[in-house]
């Protein structure tokens, strides 16, 4: 299976390479001894095409949405924001370790000094910010053309990326930390409310890794494995509940108990998901 | 690169450098050492490192866990406490005994000290390491009670609950902000150092996750005064500068305690299992001190009652004098709606309305406005929450003080009688009487 994978996709090599080194690396500390490190190269080149098809997905339902605020077509604009950063949110892990390209991409205004008025706020919620707050699309034409050109360039540096494994099982976590500590509250979409889709694309990536590294540790821990995944269903249940035909209802519709009861979920996923790299011989 | 991680780097290279300057000829060794010095390692004599640790000789101070009643309320008071409010995500009866359990063996752990379990490096180690690899006690108390929505309809514990148990209420002058009122569970900790308290809230939401969501914390603590050997203990002073807690009741005369603070059998209508319990009442109250430190001190004085640098009631004598106000009808010498004289009018009436009082300072930064956000993180305990508190704050409505304080948040909570041995939790009786162990 893992030779197949290769013949299918020249560009892992790179990956190969690492991931030799990495066998190297890791074998010298066997922590939980059931997991082989070259066990992980399967993994983590599915993790690759997964992030490959996702950015794919992200130019192009970019391309519409930058291409709506240009022509000045609001509300086509305002309908397309929400799904379009869905492909952005599911693969945060390794969009994230472009610092630069992240903060372009997706700050937020109180990243900012200035906030809303800060020139260095651009990207996704800038343009969220004209459309939904100013209900305008004036002026965001140098935003809607720096975004287009930010997500390009993210699609270019993943393309030459080795995915390093302890940032892709890692990952898994990350995201559970990110929606606990900056997204439960609904301040990530604060002009337009479409934090369920975010959430949803955040449980999607995250839920992505567990399943990739599953097979690696149900043997050894099933307690462990059926949590998490009591944990994700619990997830589901509740932003199943919120689904629309096009995505999802606005945040301010969560009750306050379903709000609870996700954010015990998920501070439990990013409690129990913190220890998965270490399970896998990658603490 | 973070300026953090640049200078953890700048340390790391610091042996490096300085192995170069002692491998240069004697010469230039002789030149450069004003610049070796300056990379010298940790100074011999300890003093001169001004980020050693501060030493407390009370790190072994140690709060018993198991008893009749749970610690934490008449225990006296260390320098820090706080409290934390909690939503409780239980969602099942074998939830409920899980959460009360592992609350009981975490506790039992802080409060007593010892080691955190050592694991795998390549997991996240068990402990946050605040108090290093022995966590001490440090004096640690944690204190846990429930708020009436426990009683609701989510637990099956509805037919449970505390008599007087009631969601805390606006008073006239409350600005209540949600986000900081009410909650499930409360836990009160106390200990002699903040960080400890801060050890053991981050132990307890690390271990249960998926049970408890923080919903609002405050931290406090009280200003020490110097050690006087020989001289009657005082009451620690609030952020107007005044001594708080004087007409406490005696915490160490067990018979005072039983009538004011512990619920027992004479306490008609509560469910069996309260007994050993008392009802917890929190109030946020900030105050507006850059105001009170712009009003005359007779007048200051007259709004409490007392002096303010003796602690003496108005008509004279110490902090532990009574103030006879049967003699002063009029309020000449002690205003009538004077805060103490509200508080506790000291006539047989008002006895059964005393309350145990056990507040922090707190100091929250500086509101929009410019002004410093301080107050009182008030704590009060007694075995009748309608007589106690309830009654003393309508009674305090109105008063002179309120131009200079705003209450903001807290919550009434029932805490849990104690965990008599290590086969008993806290909570077991509540969740025997449901029906649920």
């Amino acid at each position: 299976m893992f030779k197949k994978r290769v013949q299918r996709a020249r560009q892992f090599k790179a990956l190969m390479l690492a991931a030799a080194t990495f066998v190297g690396a890791a074998a010298l500390q066997p922590a939980f001894a059931e997991v082989a490190p070259y066990d992980l190269v399967t993994p983590v080149a599915e993790y690759k095409i997964y992030v490959t098809e996702s950015v794919q997905r992200l130019v192009t339902e970019t391309r519409a949405f930058t291409d709506a605020v240009k022509a000045g077509n609001l509300d086509k604009a305002k309908a397309l924001f929400a799904p379009t950063r869905t492909h952005y949110e599911a693969i945060e892990p390794i969009a994230e370790l472009f610092s630069d390209l992240d903060a372009s991409i997706d700050s937020r205004a109180d990243d900012h000094e200035q906030a809303e008025k800060d020139p260095g706020f651009t990207g996704f919620h800038r343009i969220e910010y004209g459309l939904f707050a100013q209900k305008s699309t004036e002026g965001l034409t140098p935003y809607a053309d720096k975004l287009m050109a930010d997500v390009l360039e993210l699609q270019k540096r993943i393309a030459s990326l080795t995915f390093p494994p302890d940032k892709v099982v890692g990952g898994a976590a990350v995201l559970m930390e990110e929606v606990a500590a900056t997204k439960i509250s609904g301040e990530e979409d604060r002009y337009s409310h479409t934090d369920l889709g975010d959430f949803d694309a955040n449980f999607a990536g995250s839920k992505k890794i567990f399943d990739l590294f599953r097979p690696l540790i149900e043997k050894d821990d099933k307690a462990f494995v059926s949590k998490v995944e009591a944990n994700f269903a619990k997830v589901d249940k509740i932003l199943d509940k919120y689904k629309t035909k096009n995505g999802f209802e606005t945040y301010d519709k969560l009750t306050d108990a379903d709000r609870k009861v996700l954010a015990g979920a998920v501070n439990t996923l990013a409690e129990d998901l913190s220890t998965l790299r270490g399970k896998l011989g990658l603490g | 690169m973070s300026p953090l991680r640049s200078l953890e780097e700048a340390g790391a290279a610091m042996p490096d450098r300085r192995r170069v300057l002692l491998c240069l000829g004697a010469a230039a060794c002789a030149l450069s050492s004003g610049v070796a010095s300056v990379w010298a390692a940790a100074p011999a004599n300890e003093e001169g490192n001004v980020a050693r640790a501060p030493a407390s000789d009370k790190t072994q101070e140690r709060q018993p866990f198991y008893g009749i009643h749970q610690s934490g309320v008449t225990t006296p008071r260390p320098a820090t406490g706080m409290v934390a409010a909690f939503e409780v995500l239980a969602s099942s009866p074998a939830d409920l005994v899980r959460l009360f359990e592992t609350l009981t063996a975490r506790i039992a752990f802080l409060t007593q000290g010892g080691a955190p379990p050592v694991l795998d490096p390549q997991l996240p180690p068990a402990d946050s390491g605040i108090l290093g690899p022995e966590v001490f006690p440090d004096n640690l108390t944690v204190t846990v009670s429930l708020g009436v929505s426990m009683f609701d309809q989510r637990f099956g514990l509805a037919e449970q609950r505390p008599l007087h148990l009631v969601r805390m209420m606006s008073f006239r002058n409350d600005a209540l902000d949600a986000a900081r009122c009410h909650g499930d569970l409360s836990l009160q900790i106390c200990s002699n150092t903040a960080d400890t308290n801060n050890h053991a809230l981050r132990d307890i939401v690390k271990m249960m996750p998926d049970l408890l969501l923080l919903r609002w914390m405050q931290e406090g603590s009280v200003p020490v005064i110097p050690a006087s050997p020989g001289v009657p203990a005082e009451s620690a002073r609030n952020f107007l500068g005044f001594r708080d807690g004087s007409a406490n009741p005696d915490a160490t005369d067990e018979a005072l305690m039983n009538r004011v603070v512990w619920v027992g059998a004479e306490q008609e209508g509560e469910p069996v299992w309260t007994r050993g319990g008392t009802y917890q009442a929190v109030r946020i109250i900030r105050n507006f001190v850059e105001r009170w430190d712009r009003t005359p001190l007779q007048e200051q004085e007259l709004i409490f009652g007392r002096r303010k640098a003796s602690g003496a009631p108005l008509s004279g004598g110490t902090e532990a004098d009574v103030p006879d106000f049967a003699a002063d009808p009029e309020g000449e010498i002690t205003p009538l709606d004077a805060h103490i004289r509200l508080a506790n009018p000291r006539d047989d009436k008002s006895k059964i309305n005393l309350i145990m009082r056990r507040p922090f300072n707190y100091m929250n930064g500086v509101t929009s406005a410019g002004q410093l956000n301080q107050g009182l993180l008030f704590i009060a305990y007694q075995n009748n929450l309608q007589l106690g508190f309830i009654t003393v704050q309508q009674s305090l409505d109105g008063e002179p003080l309120e131009e200079y304080i705003k209450p903001v948040g807290g919550g009434f909570f029932f805490a849990l009688p104690g965990a008599v041995d290590n086969r008993d939790f806290l909570g077991r009786g509540l969740l025997a009487a449901a029906g649920f162990v």
